[in-house]
């Protein structure tokens, strides 16, 4: 089985993603390898957009001003946001593994690391929003990505791990489960991360 | 059936069933139009028209009520009824009682309805209705206690199966905090005035509120999923005695988190401590159900082929962790003070409401129903596109309100340079309603998916009549 996987996955898998759903399942990759190459570089993309935007337009919740954090807490938030992305990734894949066994599926932690690729990908390329950091906006576009985000994974899960697509609807409702809850998890470490003084000035 | 009828006696009382499907459905469908016409209302104010019944805080208590009473309360009578016939092997005891709880509970909602139009109200949150309908709620209530544990005092086998005991949980604790809460001093036909005053009366009313959440919305609906779920997967729950260890763990912790809609109020700070820490420890039990369920079903994937009832289980299970999940990370205070009274509240609620209550009651409905009346689904394919209406609809909700809550919080909370609030309360209000405009669509998307299912439910039914079962003879070792 091969363990390297052609290069332009990422690109390649916008827009052909049958194509790279195929690749996947007869190749074994290094789970380092595709958090190296593919990953880490991903994960850097939101956060960036997001310092851009903040510092230069503000965050604009709709309310008349637009909001500005001072540079070095947004600093600190742009670079705990891309911690979380890491660390929402490696969990994601790992108890995406832990869920194989249940499910019969491939057990090989560089697949599902690539899998939890293939599934981030249109929320990055979502993430081009937080270059202008109005929110109704960035919910407007994410909520398509995220569409596609859960198209690519309950369609591509069963292809990848090698399962029938019934097992891999319940095994893809699984996780997102998992994601639903690390989503708000986020929402409420960073409410309580405002409350503790870092963030934007609140009067708690 | 046998060309002679079965004696009454001999055979499962399912018409009462039946009916309270009918009627759930119809609920369901009333209630979450006056939902999306509120929530046009947020977005177009003066769709009101003047009109008093119109108004927002009219419909409001109208939506929640049939919603959760008549929607809610008449699937989890109507399912009791059905699985404790099945797990007792005995049919219903006093079955005319059975009918009158089904009628009266109807008219108490029916009635109860145009009383919230006409302005009656208790201003008690999840308990509006006067003091008449109180009286009414109890004697149905206590009704129901008498048809279903004298079902099970009957029994034909030794053992009361795991969804019995959170019916029987139900059918308890809701007759008791509904008694408490609704003490009252009736002034007039229309009007009465709590037995509690002040703080007391904050606590005992989220007493009540927060476990008419967990044993109703909660325990009631995990009493379906225990019979439904195993049922439809055909195999026996993944680990019975976690079920039971969930069941106690629950009942016991879930009767302390009801202040935690009191955060920061003038209530006593350790009961709001008391509270939080309930709370969190609230999710153990919670989860260990979820992941009880998870596990029935992962060895049941074959049977997604056919039966798109298993979908909205699957899902129900999925956002049943999310809410339970939020629900205790909510109640933890730091988090608490920004999410407190903005819309993420809202998304909460509606997170469990939609994606957990409506899905898992859809799913037991699409298995319910064709056997009810033994034949098949009329159309597994509108069933399918009910799943993805249903999946949409709630995923837009959650989203929608997320987005709205947290910017609401941040706002409302947010300081300028000398320590003054940045924005007024009108202004940050007055930018909300895109996201009010997002979470219509949901509503309308959501709505649309259950009007799709009444009519397969009644392309099913149509020109037959509820089939007559028999229960098994039981011979085994449980008798």
């Amino acid at each position: 089985m091969k363990t390297v996987i052609s290069s332009w996955l990422l690109l390649r898998l916008l827009f052909r993603p049958a194509a790279v759903f195929e690749e996947l399942a007869d190749t074994q990759p290094e789970p380092h390898i595709i958090f190296f190459r593919y990953f880490v570089w991903l994960s850097i993309v939101p956060p960036v957009f997001a310092y851009i935007g903040a510092s230069n337009f503000g965050w604009r919740l709709g309310a008349a001003e637009p909001l500005f954090v001072p540079a070095g807490d947004l600093m600190i938030i742009s670079m705990a946001y891309f911690f979380v992305l890491l660390f929402g990734f490696v969990s994601t894949a790992i108890i995406a593994q832990w869920m194989a066994s249940t499910y019969g599926a491939r057990h090989s932690l560089g697949v599902h690391f690539a899998l939890v690729t293939i599934i981030a990908a249109p929320l990055v390329v979502g993430s081009v929003m937080h270059l202008f950091p109005h929110v109704f906006l960035n919910v407007l576009v994410l909520i398509p990505t995220l569409i596609w985000s859960m198209y690519l994974l309950y369609k591509g899960l069963p292809i990848v791990l090698k399962i029938t697509p019934e097992r891999g609807m319940l095994m893809a409702s699984a996780l997102i489960g998992y994601l639903l809850v690390a989503a708000v998890s986020l929402l409420g470490l960073t409410v309580a991360l405002w409350g503790r003084g870092i963030g934007p000035s609140i009067g708690v | 059936m046998a060309a002679t009828e079965l004696k009454k006696n001999e055979v499962y009382h399912d018409r009462v069933v039946t009916a309270l499907v009918i009627f759930s459905v119809i609920w369901i469908i009333v209630g979450m139009s006056a939902g999306v016409y509120i929530a046009a209302e947020l977005v177009w104010p003066t769709l009101d028209f003047g009109e008093q019944w119109l108004s927002f805080g009219r419909l409001r208590p109208l939506h929640t009520n049939v919603v959760i009473f008549g929607f809610g309360v008449s699937a989890l009578m109507g399912t009791a009824f059905y699985s404790v016939q099945r797990t007792s092997h005995v049919p219903l005891y006093a079955p005319k009682l059975a009918w009158f709880c089904c009628f009266a509970w109807q008219i108490c909602i029916l009635l109860g309805g145009i009383s919230l139009l006409a302005g009656w109200t208790s201003s008690k949150e999840y308990a509006e209705l006067e003091w008449p309908f109180d009286i009414a709620i109890t004697v149905v209530w206590v009704s129901f206690g008498i048809v279903f544990f004298g079902t099970i005092a009957k029994r034909k086998i030794k053992p009361i199966y795991i969804s019995n005991w959170f019916y029987g949980g139900l059918i308890i604790v809701i007759a008791m905090i509904h008694i408490v809460n609704s003490l009252a001093i009736p002034v007039t036909l229309s009007k009465s005035y709590s037995v509690f005053a002040g703080a007391q009366d904050a606590i005992v009313q989220w007493w009540y509120g927060h476990n008419a959440v967990g044993f109703l919305l909660t325990g009631g609906f995990l009493g379906m999923m225990y019979y439904f779920l195993p049922k439809q997967a055909e195999r026996p729950i993944w680990s019975y005695r976690l079920s039971i260890v969930a069941f106690w763990a629950f009942t016991y912790s879930y009767i302390w988190a009801g202040p935690h809609h009191l955060i920061y109020s003038s209530i006593p700070d350790w009961v709001q401590s008391l509270a939080m820490v309930m709370s969190i420890v609230l999710l153990a039990p919670s989860w260990a159900t979820m992941i009880n369920g998870i596990m029935t079903v992962s060895g049941a994937s074959q049977k997604l082929k056919t039966d798109p009832a298993l979908k909205f289980i699957v899902l129900s299970l999925a956002f049943y962790g999310l809410a339970t999940f939020e629900g205790s990370m909510m109640a933890i205070k730091s988090v608490n003070v920004v999410s407190h009274f903005t819309d993420w509240t809202v998304g909460h609620v509606h997170s469990g409401a939609l994606g957990w209550n409506a899905m898992i009651t859809y799913g037991t409905y699409y298995f319910l129903v064709p056997r009810l009346f033994g034949t098949t689904l009329y159309s597994v394919k509108l069933a399918n596109i009910h799943f993805w209406l249903a999946l949409a609809g709630t995923m837009l909700y959650v989203l929608a309100m997320w987005g709205a809550g947290v910017s609401q919080g941040l706002l409302w909370l947010s300081l300028d340079e000398i320590g003054e609030l940045s924005f007024s309360f009108k202004d940050i209000m007055a930018s909300m309603p895109p996201y009010y405009a997002l979470r219509l669509v949901a509503g309308l998307i959501f709505l649309t998916g259950t009007v799709l299912m009444a009519f397969n439910f009644y392309m099913t039914m149509k020109g037959r009549r509820t089939v007559q079962v028999r229960p098994p003879i039981v011979t085994s070792h449980w008798a």
